[in-house]
């Protein structure tokens, strides 16, 4: 099908003309087409709007939303003045940072470094850990305002944010400020934003990310200019930041990758604009740069701060390779690892499961109770806890020095294992397991007896290992290959029956190479000769220095690893399903003497209008399109196309952050449609302006130099929308203000308060009052 | 004129495509030669039509050349004798003929069971093993097990000859699609000789009638679109359009996954009818009748099919089985052998009750004679399906001033505080502030029995009852207790925490029964319980009774697909030979199916085969991706129509294929090799497709010979694999060569040195020493024991999902009581219990557990009874650390990491907590 060469390709060689082209496809190029625009008289314009939709009026209605956003977000901050949900974790972090202790977390460190950095301005001093919710910021003296001001500021410069994106995409005054007042007035941004959190920067700078987005969209008549080249960058850097404060900005990264290739594919299209593919892959190259280099730049600053912060060892330790660790000043693996030699007596642990390898006189049964038939050996298992007969002895199989480096044991050494306890060596043969029937049986031998001394030998192989390494205790993870059969050395965590005392199974693994086959020396417990005193003395050891990049590489291989792995229940976990309709809130804090709480709840009213004005946006594109499938054209192009692209466009944010989190088995909190939200906050100002006008301002690009002159149109909503807009408003704040103190913890309400502020019977609100009353004794 | 044909071929479109040709072929005319190949003008002539600008429209996909059938027959013969060779062996149970076989002795004997999987496959292979006189008496227990008195042959032949029907099918959709003779026998060909396909269509699996139901419907919907394109509403548009739906019935009722088939034929509809609504010409109220015609026969008719198969379902499986645990009560009250008798209404102090959890169908309030081995060490509370004299209780009252305050039955009411005494133990229902032993959180507490003969109990074993809602039919019943009308909730006075079930099981200490917590945080339902039998000394025998109400077709209905949906989301176990779906398409590795006497079945497919679909798909989408791109940049392909032919041909295959292999990476269950089959026949049919384009060009004859080529390659390949297939002999030389990938994992070494070793070992008495177990001491050097590598390494495990169900490891369902039991005598004999329970309770406590307890039948029973002192003394016999080891061994699997916690002090601090709420409320003693 490929080689179609019998037909000239026509491209270059005409110029098609407009009227020349498919009627269909012509509908579909965006603001070319502009044949049924009705005109309009500017003089039968209302005053109130003219006025609403001049520069200063904008300004002022700016002013004044900014000036509510910090009003509202900064009010009472201080309250509660304990640590609250998870202020648990990230204010630990930031206080890992002020120490500079190494920790771990699934989500990259920008917004936290933010934190860090907020509480080394106010003068925090790391010491206090943020243990538990509800102890106390006062008493542990922690400048958690100051903290707590970063999430806040930046939650309130969202607003003015929501309302220049509107803006600049056309909308008119009241519209923008019909979308802003959504956010301004949601108790849930507000209570997510006045703690320590990660969710209010994530949000900032992705509506950055937008609004350049936006900018850089309005200049495509401009390509290549310094300008388009500047928000073209900035837009990269906003979504830098956003994939930077939480792994959920990969979202905003695809949601903005989404975008360009549909822009891509326009550019591409040869009958639009007749243009040639050298013009198309510069066009690719720039956003290639912009949007896939520069971001990914920034990402990799980030971690090189963090790195270059976090140098001393911390609770984020064990996670990490030996490699990495001993990068890390203070960390036991660089202090206590000591290299092992041969007639060393050891105990040896599972990484996974951290048994250690064990074995004891008692020997496997027979016959096993479905029937199959044991070698009768010695057991060989996994156990958990100290005891000499974890004591194992390593034996050369090779003539040895009698002193110096060479009776070191090193990688890929052939070696023989000895039971202290039983004097017995190590063995494996193809007998199946206790529990598995594919895997091998391990068993000991006797020492003394040499007839199955094949079957006793092992490979030690250090994971990644080079020739020549030494193994060292801690730091040197391995694997024990067993010579003749290459199985490993492997256990997991099915217990084994009575007879075993329900110990681990230990077995051969066949797939020598999984990951779970890995063991280490826990501890030398005794060494052959003389100078066991002298090694174990630890000179004071400097830290490693490791490659950025493969630390870069480890470290986002974990966060991928345990982000999958956060699975366990949790009270306040929601599915997807429930959020837009704010079926559940989370309950963040409480506090019993005063009944006091925080419940993270949105407002209904701007939450439900949100999810109304997203049905009647699918509704009005699916109506439009089976319309104009039967030959009919109800909306006029350019408001066609406004509703295509721009309200398209938060429509993109909006799905591109909620429908992946039907596919991820997490757990879900409501706070992260928060989002989500605030893109559908923006479609409902769209469909609120549709719903008001078949007029849009008109075109909003910058023209280029090349650019045909096209009738002007500007937004006609008369004196309804500032009207509806600040009723709407008037309804927002007053629903905000009655769940006021469910949002910032203050005042506590009694029980019949509680009761009537709880909308839905889903809401589990604390210190409802009581429907069953007590019966006295 | 008739010489040289200068018909311009209307441009077939394929299903889906407008049939408006495309505007501008008027301007750019095609060239008019090589229109129709040999082929077709062959076939326009049989057919009596005149070369020229007649329309030949394909009618169907049944319109074919006498010639034609006569190959058709010579393939079906060719494909039944692939099939058919040697179907009776192996004459043993193979891979999941475990399950499917069960299920037929199951439907036999109307036993009641629950599987994944709706009915109509496993209600055909019954009914062969009906008709062949099978009397369901076989247990079809393990892998391997040789068959008796079973007609499986007969079992075995309802797949093989829906696995020989499906090549024709294959044959006749591609002519259907438009596509060469040559390219249709290709395709059959090579589906006859695809390994996987034969060995899946040999034993009593369901794969097979799945394939062949999907083949069905596409050739429905092949043969429906040609009809639509030739006219609307005629009688054998509709008959087309209708055994479309039928058929997507069948495959939906076979398995699950047929949903896959009604999205490809949805969209495949969607996508008519948009180009419909396009078409200006037609007028909304035909557009209507389009949309209705193909929403019943694709929408209602499936569904009718689905529901009539479930009925019959339903009716044959008429008595009690092992399935019983997974439905509702109402539902198992349906059922022969588990009706209840009516029951007394009214609940008053002093009754004797069995509770009944509510959302869960873990089943009765239960205790028994056994206690936590962590925690408080008191007496297990548990969840237990059956019915049993564990499960009885008799409720008190726990308020002092309020007993005795008159002489006639007092009622349990709203927000009254409780006792429940457990009658064959003697101990109340208590609990504590000490964690559970499986959800060990915060806000759960320890729920157990407790209590010792002479003990009056104490405030811990008080539980306030609170109502939620009554019966709609049944006023009192939001009042005060009655029995199955009222659903409520039991609050633990002290610690105002709700008793709660949820569905974890207890570990083997508890006989895997359902865990009881006492839960802070309760989600309303699962706290929520309810009352299903009462008993009360004082009520006279004409006291209001009431029982289960029976659902109706439509409740049973729903409630199993419900259990269905659950239960399949639910299997995530890993299983030795699962595998992911990114796999599948290379044929990374296959699945091991049965191991016995030197031989082995395993499922693997026809490399060849299967790597020419992967590659044609994967060509494709490159292809189809150029296109577009070329398109966009003005070039005019689209305008060409064989481009436009063959694009809707693999176009329609690829989403068929699609279709059927991407929704599994949305599983998170545990998936096979074996549910890539429906997807690879549609591969094979778009590698078909992709070889007619590629050699349209050429002249018949070639065309022919390179098909025959591939062919012989094909069938070399088969033969090379078939001893897995069949389960053949074969050498271990042979078998090392043909381990062209290193994951394929057939066990080499199974296999003999040469053929001469089977006749030799032909007698009974070598086959299957387990393993050579090397005796401790012994002199066995490695390369002295030829046959230590010679393990089945693998155990082979059947699919393991549908052992949910079949409970064959599960001591619980094991131990299931006969169904056919006298309900007279149990009722008698829990009376009888009742009335002289307090006679011989001290003496008899010991006694009850054993005899009462169901779930510590045989199988469990010796290492139950004596779990405790075997412990106990087995750690004292472990050589050192022996204190940690009891501890060791009580700490669940994989709670190693961390150190067990001592249980003695905690059981200390249980009892003085007890002495201080005792001191605190002496009156509640």
């Amino acid at each position: 099908m490929a080689g179609k060469s019998q037909q000239t390709p026509r491209l270059r060689q005409r110029q098609v003309p407009a009227a020349a082209t498919n009627v269909e496809y012509d509908r579909l190029r965006q603001d070319d087409h502009v044949a049924d625009i009705f005109h309009q008289n500017p003089n039968t314009r209302h005053p109130i709007e003219k006025l609403l939709e001049t520069r200063k009026a904008s300004m002022i209605v700016v002013a004044v939303l900014t000036a509510l956003a910090f009003a509202l977000r900064f009010y009472k901050i201080n309250q509660p003045d304990q640590v609250v949900f998870d202020e648990v974790h990230f204010g630990k972090f930031a206080a890992y940072y002020i120490s500079r202790e190494y920790y771990f977390d699934v989500h990259p460190p920008f917004a936290k470094l933010l934190f860090g950095l907020a509480g080394w301005f106010v003068g925090f001093d790391g010491k206090f850990l943020f243990e538990n919710i509800g102890d106390s910021y006062i008493e542990n003296h922690v400048p958690y305002v100051g903290m707590r001001a970063l999430p806040a500021i930046l939650g309130s410069l969202t607003i003015p944010v929501v309302y220049a994106i509107m803006k600049e995409s056309g909308y008119s005054t009241a519209i923008s400020a019909f979308s802003a007042a959504i956010i301004l007035f949601d108790n849930a941004h507000i209570a997510q934003s006045r703690l320590i959190l990660l969710d209010a920067t994530f949000i900032f700078f992705m509506a950055l990310t937008m609004y350049s987005y936006v900018r850089f969209q309005k200049l495509r008549y401009w390509a290549f200019s310094t300008e388009w080249w500047t928000w073209l960058t900035l837009t990269g850097v906003f979504m830098a930041c956003v994939w930077g404060s939480k792994v959920n900005g990969v979202l905003t990264v695809a949601a903005v990758g989404i975008a360009v290739l549909i822009d891509l594919w326009d550019i591409l299209d040869v009958r639009k604009d007749g243009h040639t593919m050298e013009h198309f892959w510069r066009h690719f190259t720039a956003r290639a740069i912009g949007f896939i280099l520069v971001p990914f730049i920034i990402y990799l600053s980030f971690f090189y701060v963090h790195f270059a912060v976090l140098i001393k060892s911390g609770p984020g330790d064990n996670f990490m390779s030996p490699a990495f660790q001993e990068t890390l000043a203070g960390n036991e693996m660089l202090l206590n690892s000591q290299e092992i030699k041969y007639y060393d007596t050891v105990t040896i642990r599972h990484k996974d499961t951290k048994v250690f390898l064990h074995s004891h006189i008692e020997r496997y049964p027979l016959k096993y109770e479905d029937g199959r038939i044991s070698s009768q050996g010695q057991q060989v298992t996994g156990y958990g806890h100290n005891d000499t007969n974890n004591n194992w002895q390593i034996i050369p199989t090779k003539a040895l020095p009698e002193t110096g480096r060479g009776r070191f044991v090193r990688h890929g050494d052939l070696i023989q294992l000895l039971h202290i306890n039983t004097q017995s060596h190590l063995l494996t043969h193809d007998v199946a397991s206790p529990l598995m029937p594919t895997n091998q049986e391990f068993t000991t031998h006797p020492k003394d007896d040499r007839t199955r001394y094949n079957d006793t030998l092992f490979y030690i192989n250090i994971n990644d290992g080079h020739d020549g390494e030494v193994i060292k205790s801690k730091a040197g993870h391995f694997r024990l290959i067993h010579a003749p059969t290459k199985v490993a050395l492997w256990t997991h965590t099915k217990q084994l029956p009575d007879w075993a005392f329900k110990q681990q199974e230990i077995n051969g693994n066949k797939a020598a190479n999984d990951k779970t086959t890995t063991w280490f020396v826990e501890d030398v417990i005794a060494t052959e000769g003389e100078d066991f005193a002298n090694r174990t003395q630890a000179e004071a050891k400097q830290p490693k220095h490791m490659n950025f990049f493969k630390k870069f590489g480890e470290l986002q291989l974990l966060m991928l690893q345990h982000n999958a792995g956060l699975t366990a229940s949790h009270p306040y976990a929601s599915g997807p399903i429930n959020w837009p309709f704010l079926l559940s809130g989370i309950s963040f804090w409480t506090e019993s003497d005063t009944q006091k709480q925080i419940y993270l709840i949105g407002n209904v009213v701007g939450w439900w209008t949100c999810i109304i004005a997203l049905s009647i946006y699918v509704g009005i594109l699916g109506a439009d399109l089976l319309a104009r499938r039967r030959g009919l054209d109800p909306i006029p192009d350019p408001v066609r196309n406004r509703l295509w692209n721009s309200a398209g466009f938060f429509t993109l944010f909006w799905g591109v952050h909620y429908a992946p989190f039907f596919l991820m088995s997490r757990q879900l909190f409501i706070h992260h449609y928060l989002p989500s939200h605030l893109a559908s906050a923006m479609v409902a100002g769209a469909v609120l302006s549709f719903i008001l006008s078949e007029t849009v301002n008109y075109p909003i690009s910058v023209w280029g130099p090349t650019t045909r002159a096209r009738p002007k149109l500007y937004a006609d909503l008369g004196i309804k929308a500032p009207i509806i807009v600040a009723g709407f408003s008037v309804a927002l704040g007053v629903v905000m203000l009655y769940f006021a103190p469910l949002t910032y913890g203050t005042p506590g309400l009694t029980g019949e308060q509680v009761n009537a502020r709880r909308l839905l019977s889903t809401w589990t609100l604390h210190f409802a009052a009581k429907v069953t009353a007590e019966v006295a004794l | 004129m008739s010489a040289s044909v200068r018909a311009r071929r209307p441009a077939s479109p394929p299903p889906g495509t407008s049939h408006a040709p495309p505007m501008t072929s008027q301007r750019f005319p095609h060239a008019r030669q090589d229109h129709l190949d040999a082929d077709m003008r062959r076939a326009a002539a049989s057919k009596g039509l005149a070369p020229g600008r007649t329309k030949v429209y394909p009618l169907g996909g049944l319109h074919i050349s006498s010639g034609e059938w006569k190959l058709l027959a010579v393939i079906l013969i060719v494909a039944s004798a692939v099939r058919l060779f040697r179907l009776s062996k192996p004459a043993s149970v193979v891979f999941d003929e475990v399950h499917f076989g069960k299920f037929a002795s199951k439907y036999i004997k109307t036993q009641y069971f629950v599987d994944v999987h709706p009915p109509l496959a496993k209600l055909l292979i019954t009914l062969a093993a009906f008709v062949f006189g099978y009397d369901g008496s076989f247990d079809f227990k393990d892998i391997g097990k040789p068959y008796d008195d079973v007609p499986y042959v007969a079992m075995r032949l309802v797949p093989a000859v829906f696995g020989i029907a499906t090549i024709p099918l294959s044959y006749l959709t591609l002519r259907g699609l438009d596509c060469r003779a040559t390219t249709a026998l290709l395709a059959s060909l090579f589906l006859t000789f695809e390994n996987a396909i034969v060995t899946q269509s040999r034993y009593i699996l369901l794969d097979s009638p799945l394939v062949f139901f999907t083949a069905l419907t596409i050739f429905f919907w092949v043969g429906f679109c040609n009809e639509d394109k030739h006219e609307p509403f005629t009688e054998s548009w509709w008959f087309w359009l209708f055994m479309s739906g039928l058929s997507l019935g069948a495959v939906f009722s076979c398995k699950w996954v047929g949903l896959f088939t009604i999205a490809t034929v949805g969209l495949s509809t969607i996508q008519q009818l948009w180009v419909l609504l396009g078409d200006l010409r037609v007028p909304p109220r035909v557009w209507m009748r389009h949309f209705v015609a193909r929403a019943l026969c694709l929408i209602v008719v499936p569904i009718i099919f689905y529901m009539g198969m479930f009925q019959i379902h339903f009716l044959i499986l008429g008595s009690s089985g092992d399935g019983d645990g997974f439905m509702s009560s109402e539902f198992q009250h349906t059922l022969g052998g588990r009706g209840m008798l009516d029951t007394f209404a009214d609940v008053a102090v002093d009754s004797q009750l069995t509770l009944r959890h509510v959302n869960t169908q873990g089943g009765y309030l239960h205790s028994h004679a056994h206690n936590y081995p962590g925690g408080s060490k008191q007496q297990q509370i548990t969840l237990y399906p059956h019915r049993d004299s564990n499960n009885d209780w008799r409720i008190y009252n726990a308020t002092w001033e309020a007993e005795h305050e008159n002489g006639g039955l007092m009622y349990i009411k709203d927000k009254m505080r409780v006792k429940l005494e457990h009658i064959s133990t003697g101990k109340r229902l208590h609990s504590h502030d000490v964690r559970p032993p499986v959800s060990d959180v915060d806000f759960q507490n320890e729920v157990s029995a407790y209590g010792m003969p002479g003990f009056e109990g104490d405030a811990n074993d008080d539980w306030w009852v609170e109502i939620v809602h009554g019966d709609k039919r049944d006023s009192e019943s939001t009042k005060r207790l009655r029995t199955l009308r009222t659903k409520f909730r039991l609050r633990h006075a002290l610690t105002g925490c709700y008793l709660f079930s949820h569905k974890i099981k207890l570990p083997e200490w508890g006989f895997e029964q359902q865990e009881v917590t006492c839960n802070k945080n309760a989600v309303m339902a699962n706290s929520l319980w309810y009352i299903e039998t009462a008993s009360h000394p004082d009520l006279p025998a004409d006291a209001p009774k009431v029982n289960y109400k029976l659902p109706g077709f439509m409740a049973k209905f729903l409630e199993l697909q419900q259990v269905m949906f659950i239960t399949n989301a639910g299997l995530t176990d890993r299983h030795t030979f699962d595998s992911r779906p990114e796999s599948w398409p290379r044929l990374r590795r296959g699945i091991n199916f049965w191991v016995k006497d030197r031989t082995q079945i395993y499922l693997i497919g026809n490399p060849m085969v299967w790597w020419m679909s992967t590659l044609a798909v994967f060509s494709y989408i490159a292809v189809r991706g150029l296109l577009i791109l070329r398109a966009k940049r003005g070039y005019r392909d689209f305008d060409n129509s064989r481009v436009v032919k063959y694009d809707g041909v693999c176009g329609f295959l690829f989403l068929g294929w699609f279709l059927h292999y991407f929704p599994f990476y949305l599983m998170g269950r545990q998936l096979f090799l074996h549910h890539y089959l429906p997807a690879l026949y549609f591969g094979i049919l778009l590698m078909s497709g992709v070889f007619d384009l590629v050699t349209s060009s050429l002249r018949p004859r070639v065309r022919l010979q390179i098909a025959g080529v591939l062919i012989i390659l094909v069938v070399w390949n088969f033969a090379y694999f078939s001893p897995l297939a069949y389960g053949n002999q074969w050498t271990k030389s042979k078998c090392n060569n043909a381990k062209w990938l290193k994951t394929w994992d057939f066990s080499c070494n199974d296999f003999p040195d040469s053929y001469a070793e089977y006749t030799a070992a032909a007698g009974p008495t070598q086959h299957q020493a387990p393993a050579n177990p090397t005796v401790a001491g012994g002199h066995n050097p490695p390369e002295a024991e030829p046959d230590a590598e010679r393990t089945s390494a693998f155990e082979v495990k059947p699919e393991p999902g549908h052992d949910v169900f079949g409970g064959d490891h599960d001591a619980q369902s094991k131990a299931f009581p006969p169904p056919v039991v006298d309900e007279d005598a149990i009722i008698e004999s829990v009376i009888r219990v009742t009335t002289e329970g307090a006679a011989e309770e001290a003496g008899s406590v010991d006694a009850a557990s054993v005899s009462s307890e169901g779930e510590s039948s045989s199988a469990a029973g010796s290492s139950s009874s004596s779990s405790d002192s075997s412990s106990s003394s087995s750690s004292a016999s472990e050589s050192s650390a022996s204190s940690d080891s009891a501890a060791d061994a009580s700490s669940s699997a994989g709670a190693n990491a961390r150190p067990a916690k001592p249980a003695g002090p905690a059981g200390e601090a249980e009892a003085e907590a007890e002495q201080a709420a005792k001191d605190l409320f002496p009156d509640a003693v």
